[in-house]
């Protein structure tokens, strides 16, 4: 899967140029409450923050330089959903390296997902943000065209 | 949404989690996740269940085991487990607070 398939589940609606909250539980509560202000199928905010939350559990999604993706299934949402959100003064997300995380993708998909569509756009974006120029970019862009535009560069 | 219902959905949820974290690890783990953390979501997938009332419970089981998801959303009116038509008076104001099963399949309703 490339990043334009990846793309294809997100929108303007669910881009969150700038966080506010600065701790973990307090992204993560954000970020939920981002899925269901930008997406009118997503409704079950509880649910979808319980999932995300036993998500970390299992171990911290920050596993990319300044990046994290919280992801998972859950019956609260209908299709594949990608949120992308960004914090400026970065938050202690309990990532692999200590580092702050700076970006986030949150990807949250239907537990009947045919070909694993999720799976393959986590794996898509991990492997995509290993670039250190690439998460520059994305910090700096000024808008949702101009990261998605930065995002599907080659 | 009934409270037993949504213990139900979350345990569904983290039980799916565990059987993903433990089927796809080399894939997971070769993105850089670290699965931990698995005993500790166990443990928080017992404690749950604990707090489900055991008719449900054993319900539940018996409808996991049987078909793999025993709570199935309902979308357009439709059982997406079995298809089968779910009546309307099924998503009556009245019925919010039942847990309600599909006639047809028996699996357990839910309205994402």
């Amino acid at each position: 899967m490339d990043i334009a398939e990846v793309l294809q589940h997100t929108s303007p609606e669910l881009f969150l140029p700038e966080l506010e909250a600065g701790d973990k539980a307090g992204v993560l509560a954000e970020l939920v409450a981002g899925l269901v202000a930008g997406s009118p199928t997503i409704t079950k905010q509880d649910a979808v923050l319980q999932m995300l939350e036993s998500r970390e559990a299992l171990g911290s999604t920050a596993v990319g330089p300044g990046v994290a993706f919280p992801h998972g299934r859950t019956l609260a949402v209908q299709r594949l959903t990608v949120l992308v959100a960004r914090s400026g003064k970065g938050v202690d997300f309990d990532s692999v390296d200590g580092d702050p995380t700076h970006l986030f993708f949150v990807l949250i998909a239907p537990p009947q997902d045919s070909g694993h569509k999720y799976i393959k756009s986590l794996a898509a974006l991990t492997d995509k943000l290993q670039d250190d120029t690439l998460r520059e970019k994305l910090m700096a862009a000024a808008d949702y065209e101009s990261f998605c535009a930065a995002l599907g560069e080659e | 949404m009934h409270p037993q219902l949504q213990k139900l959905v979350a345990l569904q949820d983290i039980e799916a989690m565990i059987s993903e974290a433990k089927e796809q690890s080399s894939e997971l783990e070769g993105m850089g996740f670290n699965l931990d953390g698995l005993a500790s979501l166990q443990e928080k997938a017992d404690s749950l269940a604990g707090e489900i009332e055991k008719r449900h419970l054993g319900y539940y089981r018996r409808l996991h085991k049987r078909f793999g998801h025993a709570v199935v959303p309902v979308v357009d009116n439709l059982c997406t487990g079995c298809f089968a038509n779910i009546p309307a008076s099924f998503v009556s104001a009245t019925n919010e607070n039942l847990l309600q099963n599909c006639e047809s399949c028996g699996r357990i309703l839910y309205w994402p």
